[in-house]
Protein backbone atom coordinates (compact mmCIF):
# COMPACT_ATOMS: atom_id res chain seq x y z
CA UNK A 1 0.00 0.00 0.00
CA UNK A 2 2.66 2.43 -0.74
CA UNK A 3 1.37 4.02 -3.69
CA UNK A 4 -0.51 6.88 -3.28
CA UNK A 5 -2.50 8.71 -5.62
CA UNK A 6 -2.18 12.55 -6.03
CA UNK A 7 -5.38 13.80 -6.65
CA UNK A 8 -5.32 18.19 -7.79
CA UNK A 9 -7.68 19.80 -4.81
CA UNK A 10 -10.80 20.09 -6.56
CA UNK A 11 -11.71 24.13 -5.86
CA UNK A 12 -15.10 24.33 -8.19
CA UNK A 13 -16.95 24.95 -4.64
CA UNK A 14 -14.75 27.88 -3.81
CA UNK A 15 -17.22 31.18 -3.77
CA UNK A 16 -15.12 33.77 -5.01
CA UNK A 17 -14.70 36.18 -2.65
CA UNK A 18 -12.96 33.52 -0.21
CA UNK A 19 -9.64 33.01 0.14
CA UNK A 20 -9.35 29.50 0.09
CA UNK A 21 -11.89 26.23 0.65
CA UNK A 22 -10.64 26.28 4.59
CA UNK A 23 -11.65 30.01 5.34
CA UNK A 24 -15.22 29.31 3.41
CA UNK A 25 -15.52 26.60 5.30
CA UNK A 26 -14.48 27.84 9.08
CA UNK A 27 -16.43 30.96 7.54
CA UNK A 28 -20.10 28.67 7.42
CA UNK A 29 -19.20 26.69 10.76
CA UNK A 30 -19.05 29.94 12.80
CA UNK A 31 -22.05 31.02 10.98
CA UNK A 32 -23.88 28.12 12.45
CA UNK A 33 -22.17 28.30 15.73
CA UNK A 34 -24.29 31.98 16.39
CA UNK A 35 -27.38 30.19 15.01
CA UNK A 36 -26.78 27.45 17.64
CA UNK A 37 -26.16 30.21 19.66
CA UNK A 38 -29.56 31.65 19.15
CA UNK A 39 -31.21 28.20 19.39
CA UNK A 40 -30.08 27.60 23.03
CA UNK A 41 -31.56 31.49 23.85
CA UNK A 42 -34.95 30.04 21.98
CA UNK A 43 -34.90 26.88 24.13
CA UNK A 44 -33.61 28.75 27.23
CA UNK A 45 -36.82 30.57 27.70
CA UNK A 46 -38.48 27.36 27.86
CA UNK A 47 -35.89 25.96 30.23
CA UNK A 48 -36.83 29.51 32.66
CA UNK A 49 -39.82 28.79 32.53
CA UNK A 50 -39.88 25.05 33.33
CA UNK A 51 -37.51 26.13 36.31
CA UNK A 52 -39.62 28.92 37.52
CA UNK A 53 -42.64 26.83 37.29
CA UNK A 54 -41.04 23.83 39.03
CA UNK A 55 -39.57 26.43 42.47
CA UNK A 56 -43.35 27.40 42.55
CA UNK A 57 -44.87 23.70 41.98
CA UNK A 58 -42.71 20.94 42.95
CA UNK A 59 -45.17 18.60 44.17
CA UNK A 60 -46.85 19.10 40.55
CA UNK A 61 -44.29 18.41 38.43
CA UNK A 62 -43.84 14.75 40.93
CA UNK A 63 -47.28 14.55 40.41
CA UNK A 64 -47.46 15.17 37.07
CA UNK A 65 -44.84 13.30 35.63
CA UNK A 66 -46.35 9.85 36.39
CA UNK A 67 -48.26 10.87 33.22
CA UNK A 68 -45.26 10.69 31.02
CA UNK A 69 -44.01 6.89 30.20
CA UNK A 70 -40.54 6.83 30.74
CA UNK A 71 -40.01 3.75 28.44
CA UNK A 72 -40.79 5.42 25.48
CA UNK A 73 -38.56 8.46 26.42
CA UNK A 74 -36.02 6.24 27.44
CA UNK A 75 -36.40 4.47 23.73
CA UNK A 76 -36.57 8.12 21.66
CA UNK A 77 -33.59 8.93 23.75
CA UNK A 78 -31.52 6.36 22.24
CA UNK A 79 -33.00 6.40 19.01
CA UNK A 80 -31.84 9.94 19.09
CA UNK A 81 -28.19 9.18 20.12
CA UNK A 82 -28.00 6.60 17.10
CA UNK A 83 -29.20 9.42 15.16
CA UNK A 84 -26.27 11.33 16.05
CA UNK A 85 -23.81 8.43 15.11
CA UNK A 86 -24.97 8.01 11.91
CA UNK A 87 -24.35 11.87 11.27
CA UNK A 88 -21.21 11.55 12.29
CA UNK A 89 -20.55 8.64 10.77
CA UNK A 90 -21.76 10.53 7.21
CA UNK A 91 -19.68 13.36 7.90
CA UNK A 92 -16.81 10.71 8.28
CA UNK A 93 -17.86 9.05 5.29
CA UNK A 94 -17.42 12.67 3.30
CA UNK A 95 -13.89 13.22 5.01
CA UNK A 96 -12.64 10.16 3.50
CA UNK A 97 -14.58 10.28 -0.06
CA UNK A 98 -16.92 6.89 0.43
CA UNK A 99 -20.09 8.51 -1.24
CA UNK A 100 -22.12 5.57 -0.78
CA UNK A 101 -21.21 6.08 2.76
CA UNK A 102 -22.84 9.47 3.34
CA UNK A 103 -25.77 7.97 1.09
CA UNK A 104 -26.68 5.26 3.82
CA UNK A 105 -25.68 7.14 6.68
CA UNK A 106 -28.34 9.87 5.87
CA UNK A 107 -31.01 7.11 4.98
CA UNK A 108 -30.43 5.89 8.50
CA UNK A 109 -30.27 8.91 10.01
CA UNK A 110 -33.36 10.02 8.55
CA UNK A 111 -35.19 6.46 8.94
CA UNK A 112 -34.19 7.33 13.39
CA UNK A 113 -35.52 10.97 12.91
CA UNK A 114 -38.98 9.64 11.69
CA UNK A 115 -38.58 6.54 14.40
CA UNK A 116 -38.24 9.27 16.82
CA UNK A 117 -41.34 11.30 15.33
CA UNK A 118 -43.77 8.69 15.25
CA UNK A 119 -43.20 7.58 18.98
CA UNK A 120 -43.85 10.98 19.77
CA UNK A 121 -47.03 10.83 17.86
CA UNK A 122 -48.57 8.11 19.70
CA UNK A 123 -47.27 9.70 23.10
CA UNK A 124 -49.30 13.21 22.28
CA UNK A 125 -51.91 10.91 20.29
CA UNK A 126 -52.75 9.39 23.73
CA UNK A 127 -52.72 12.06 26.04
CA UNK A 128 -54.88 13.90 23.98
CA UNK A 129 -57.33 11.38 23.92
CA UNK A 130 -57.36 11.17 27.60
CA UNK A 131 -57.63 15.20 27.71
CA UNK A 132 -54.24 15.58 28.86
CA UNK A 133 -54.09 18.97 26.41
CA UNK A 134 -51.93 22.23 27.02
CA UNK A 135 -53.60 25.40 29.14
CA UNK A 136 -57.38 25.78 28.90
CA UNK A 137 -57.99 23.03 26.54
CA UNK A 138 -56.95 20.25 29.65
CA UNK A 139 -60.07 18.35 30.76
CA UNK A 140 -58.34 14.98 32.18
CA UNK A 141 -59.82 14.69 35.86
CA UNK A 142 -56.93 12.00 36.98
CA UNK A 143 -54.40 14.46 38.63
CA UNK A 144 -55.40 16.50 41.91
CA UNK A 145 -53.06 19.47 41.16
CA UNK A 146 -55.23 22.22 40.24
CA UNK A 147 -52.39 23.62 38.27
CA UNK A 148 -51.48 20.21 36.12
CA UNK A 149 -52.37 22.05 32.63
CA UNK A 150 -49.75 24.11 33.34
CA UNK A 151 -47.47 21.36 33.86
CA UNK A 152 -48.69 20.06 29.92
CA UNK A 153 -48.30 23.35 28.64
CA UNK A 154 -44.75 23.01 29.60
CA UNK A 155 -44.73 20.02 28.62
CA UNK A 156 -46.21 20.52 24.88
CA UNK A 157 -43.93 23.73 24.45
CA UNK A 158 -40.72 22.12 24.97
CA UNK A 159 -41.24 18.91 23.02
CA UNK A 160 -43.44 20.57 20.26
CA UNK A 161 -40.57 22.82 19.73
CA UNK A 162 -38.10 20.10 19.83
CA UNK A 163 -40.08 17.95 17.60
CA UNK A 164 -40.49 20.78 14.52
CA UNK A 165 -36.66 21.26 15.01
CA UNK A 166 -36.66 17.18 14.23
CA UNK A 167 -39.12 17.62 11.37
CA UNK A 168 -36.95 21.06 9.82
CA UNK A 169 -33.46 18.61 10.48
CA UNK A 170 -35.79 15.65 8.82
CA UNK A 171 -36.13 18.21 5.75
CA UNK A 172 -32.37 19.33 5.97
CA UNK A 173 -31.21 15.25 5.71
CA UNK A 174 -33.13 14.86 2.55
CA UNK A 175 -31.80 18.16 0.94
CA UNK A 176 -28.11 16.45 1.92
CA UNK A 177 -29.59 13.09 0.28
CA UNK A 178 -30.46 14.54 -3.27
CA UNK A 179 -27.20 16.44 -3.03
CA UNK A 180 -24.92 13.41 -2.37
CA UNK A 181 -26.76 11.33 -4.30
CA UNK A 182 -25.75 14.07 -7.73
CA UNK A 183 -21.97 13.60 -5.82
CA UNK A 184 -22.15 17.25 -4.59
CA UNK A 185 -19.89 16.66 -1.72
CA UNK A 186 -16.25 15.20 -1.81
CA UNK A 187 -13.07 14.88 1.13
CA UNK A 188 -12.56 19.19 0.23
CA UNK A 189 -16.14 20.00 0.14
CA UNK A 190 -18.77 18.46 2.67
CA UNK A 191 -19.76 21.74 4.94
CA UNK A 192 -23.78 21.24 4.32
CA UNK A 193 -23.39 17.97 6.01
CA UNK A 194 -20.91 19.26 8.33
CA UNK A 195 -23.40 22.05 9.56
CA UNK A 196 -26.49 20.19 9.22
CA UNK A 197 -24.56 18.10 11.55
CA UNK A 198 -24.04 20.53 14.11
CA UNK A 199 -27.60 21.54 13.65
CA UNK A 200 -28.79 17.90 14.50
CA UNK A 201 -26.33 17.46 17.49
CA UNK A 202 -27.63 20.38 19.00
CA UNK A 203 -31.34 18.84 18.78
CA UNK A 204 -30.04 15.75 20.28
CA UNK A 205 -28.48 17.60 23.44
CA UNK A 206 -31.73 19.60 23.90
CA UNK A 207 -33.65 16.17 24.09
CA UNK A 208 -30.59 14.71 26.46
CA UNK A 209 -31.71 17.62 28.92
CA UNK A 210 -35.67 17.18 28.33
CA UNK A 211 -35.72 13.41 28.58
CA UNK A 212 -34.70 13.62 32.76
CA UNK A 213 -35.95 16.91 33.40
CA UNK A 214 -39.80 15.75 32.20
CA UNK A 215 -39.62 12.03 32.07
CA UNK A 216 -37.13 11.02 34.87
CA UNK A 217 -38.99 13.00 37.70
CA UNK A 218 -39.48 10.39 40.98
CA UNK B 1 -6.57 26.85 12.25
CA UNK B 2 -9.70 24.92 11.64
CA UNK B 3 -9.27 21.26 11.69
CA UNK B 4 -10.99 18.27 9.46
CA UNK B 5 -10.67 16.28 12.63
CA UNK B 6 -11.49 12.29 10.97
CA UNK B 7 -12.46 10.56 13.91
CA UNK B 8 -12.04 6.38 13.73
CA UNK B 9 -15.51 5.04 13.29
CA UNK B 10 -14.44 2.77 16.16
CA UNK B 11 -14.02 6.03 18.25
CA UNK B 12 -17.40 7.33 17.04
CA UNK B 13 -19.03 4.31 17.84
CA UNK B 14 -17.05 4.39 21.76
CA UNK B 15 -18.57 7.80 22.20
CA UNK B 16 -22.03 6.30 21.91
CA UNK B 17 -21.50 3.46 23.62
CA UNK B 18 -21.05 6.02 26.48
CA UNK B 19 -23.75 8.07 25.90
CA UNK B 20 -26.11 4.74 25.64
CA UNK B 21 -24.35 3.87 29.55
CA UNK B 22 -25.10 7.45 30.75
CA UNK B 23 -28.44 7.47 29.57
CA UNK B 24 -29.10 3.91 30.78
CA UNK B 25 -27.55 5.65 34.42
CA UNK B 26 -30.03 8.49 34.09
CA UNK B 27 -32.78 5.96 34.27
CA UNK B 28 -31.03 3.87 36.63
CA UNK B 29 -30.61 6.38 39.42
CA UNK B 30 -34.61 7.13 39.39
CA UNK B 31 -34.94 3.52 40.73
CA UNK B 32 -33.31 4.63 43.76
CA UNK B 33 -34.71 7.15 46.19
CA UNK B 34 -32.55 10.05 46.19
CA UNK B 35 -34.07 12.89 48.02
CA UNK B 36 -34.67 16.19 46.79
CA UNK B 37 -33.21 18.58 44.99
CA UNK B 38 -30.34 15.92 44.76
CA UNK B 39 -32.11 14.18 42.66
CA UNK B 40 -32.43 16.60 39.73
CA UNK B 41 -28.83 17.48 40.80
CA UNK B 42 -27.91 14.16 39.72
CA UNK B 43 -30.12 14.30 36.64
CA UNK B 44 -28.57 17.57 34.85
CA UNK B 45 -24.93 16.14 35.77
CA UNK B 46 -25.44 13.37 33.63
CA UNK B 47 -27.17 15.13 31.14
CA UNK B 48 -24.18 17.93 31.22
CA UNK B 49 -21.63 14.61 30.72
CA UNK B 50 -23.40 13.82 28.04
CA UNK B 51 -23.82 17.15 26.30
CA UNK B 52 -19.84 17.32 26.48
CA UNK B 53 -19.53 14.23 25.39
CA UNK B 54 -21.82 15.00 21.83
CA UNK B 55 -20.27 19.00 22.07
CA UNK B 56 -16.53 17.63 22.35
CA UNK B 57 -16.27 14.57 20.11
CA UNK B 58 -19.59 14.95 17.78
CA UNK B 59 -19.30 18.60 17.14
CA UNK B 60 -15.86 18.25 17.47
CA UNK B 61 -15.46 21.13 19.60
CA UNK B 62 -12.89 19.92 21.56
CA UNK B 63 -10.42 20.04 18.08
CA UNK B 64 -12.09 22.76 16.63
CA UNK B 65 -11.22 26.89 16.72
CA UNK B 66 -11.89 27.95 20.33
CA UNK B 67 -14.44 30.79 18.95
CA UNK B 68 -17.01 28.68 17.94
CA UNK B 69 -16.79 27.22 21.79
CA UNK B 70 -16.53 30.84 23.54
CA UNK B 71 -20.20 31.41 20.95
CA UNK B 72 -21.80 28.37 22.79
CA UNK B 73 -20.50 29.08 26.53
CA UNK B 74 -21.33 32.54 25.91
CA UNK B 75 -25.35 31.84 25.15
CA UNK B 76 -25.30 30.16 28.49
CA UNK B 77 -23.72 32.52 30.32
CA UNK B 78 -26.76 34.81 28.60
CA UNK B 79 -29.14 31.97 29.77
CA UNK B 80 -27.90 31.51 33.26
CA UNK B 81 -28.22 35.35 33.60
CA UNK B 82 -31.85 35.19 32.38
CA UNK B 83 -32.90 32.59 34.94
CA UNK B 84 -31.04 33.49 38.04
CA UNK B 85 -32.40 37.30 37.69
CA UNK B 86 -35.61 36.38 37.12
CA UNK B 87 -35.53 33.87 40.02
CA UNK B 88 -34.35 36.82 42.31
CA UNK B 89 -37.51 38.16 41.94
CA UNK B 90 -40.44 34.78 41.58
CA UNK B 91 -38.42 33.07 44.55
CA UNK B 92 -39.48 35.78 46.63
CA UNK B 93 -42.36 37.02 45.86
CA UNK B 94 -44.59 37.55 49.30
CA UNK B 95 -48.21 36.34 47.18
CA UNK B 96 -46.11 33.71 44.96
CA UNK B 97 -49.04 32.17 42.81
CA UNK B 98 -49.77 34.38 39.86
CA UNK B 99 -53.50 33.72 38.10
CA UNK B 100 -52.08 31.47 35.40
Amino acid sequence: MSQTAVTPKRTDHIHHHFVDGEQQFDASKMGMWIFLATETLMFGGLFAAYIIYRAWYPELYLEASQELDAFWGTVNTVVLIGSSLTVAMAIRSAQLNQLKGIVYNLYITIGLALTFMVIKYFEYAHKIEKGIRPGQYYTYQGLEHEKANVFFSIYYMMTGLHGIHIIIGIGLMIWLLVKAKRKVFHSDYYTPIEVVGLYWHLVDIIWIFLFPLLYLID
Amino acid sequence: MSTHRISSAKFLWGIAGALLFLTFLTVAVTWFYIPEPWNVIVAILIATVKATLVGAFFMNLYWDSKFNLLVLLTAFAFLALLILITMTDTLYRVDPVPSF
